[in-house]
């Protein structure tokens, strides 16, 4: 399967997948959510494992792009936003708290995964120094 | 410290352009050959030959072999202001 079926077979799923979805939350059923969810994933594992994506230099640069801004824009939002949540939440409101400190926290995963994997990337790419 | 990350590749005051839709007219190839030849998808042949994206080392080496020129008969650097077409 090529690159061009399997774009095909993905925007099908979707649609199946969102219009049992739909109908779930019209009927209010969760089994049949979830089970719409399930099958949906199942068959894009399926078709995910007959077709070789192949992804050129440029769509990679995309990619890479794509995951710069995300990360420039996603870790001081969830930063500052948990900053906002903890300092600013009314008195007796803990709810927001906890919100405020998860979100901290998870801005604190999120720095220290960067870094890690930055490391090792510099690493890979001949940034340790070694000649 | 760095003072400001630039998400660009391209310099302000020069460019890399290069020759690709001329290559290509010679050899007689569709922007869809030329990907397929090369490895790539015809949005990457488009964004080169458009100067929109400068291709790696390793591409630029395939396609001066599959045209069998030099690199900088295809590729060259040009200075903002500098005549277009110069090799």
């Amino acid at each position: 399967m090529n690159n061009k079926t399997y774009q095909k077979y993905r925007v099908g799923i979707a649609i199946f997948t969102s219009v049992v979805v739909g109908i779930a939350v019209s009927r209010d059923n969760t089994i049949l959510a979830i089970a719409g969810v399930v099958i949906g994933m199942a068959f894009m594992g399926v078709v995910r494992s007959k077709t070789k994506i192949e992804l050129d230099e440029r769509q990679k640069m995309v990619r890479e792009k794509a995951a710069q801004v995300s990360y420039a824009i996603f870790a001081p939002t969830i930063g500052l936003g948990s900053l906002v949540l903890i300092l600013l939440a009314p008195e007796g409101s803990y709810f927001m708290e906890a919100i405020g400190f998860v979100l901290a926290y998870l801005s604190l995963f999120f720095i220290a995964l960067y870094a890690i994997s930055h490391y090792f990337i510099n690493r890979k790419f001949g940034g340790d120094g070694e000649e | 410290m760095p003072s400001r990350i630039t998400l660009s590749t391209e310099s302000s005051a020069a460019m890399a352009k290069n020759k690709l839709k001329v290559f290509r007219a010679i050899n007689d190839l569709t922007q869809e050959a030329l990907a397929e030849k090369v490895g790539v998808s015809r949005q990457t042949v488009i964004a080169i030959e458009s100067n929109k994206y400068n291709p790696s080392l390793d591409l630029a080496f395939k396609l001066a072999r599959l045209f069998d020129v030099a690199i900088e008969e295809i590729f060259f650097y040009e200075e903002e202001g500098e005549a277009n077409g110069k090799a």
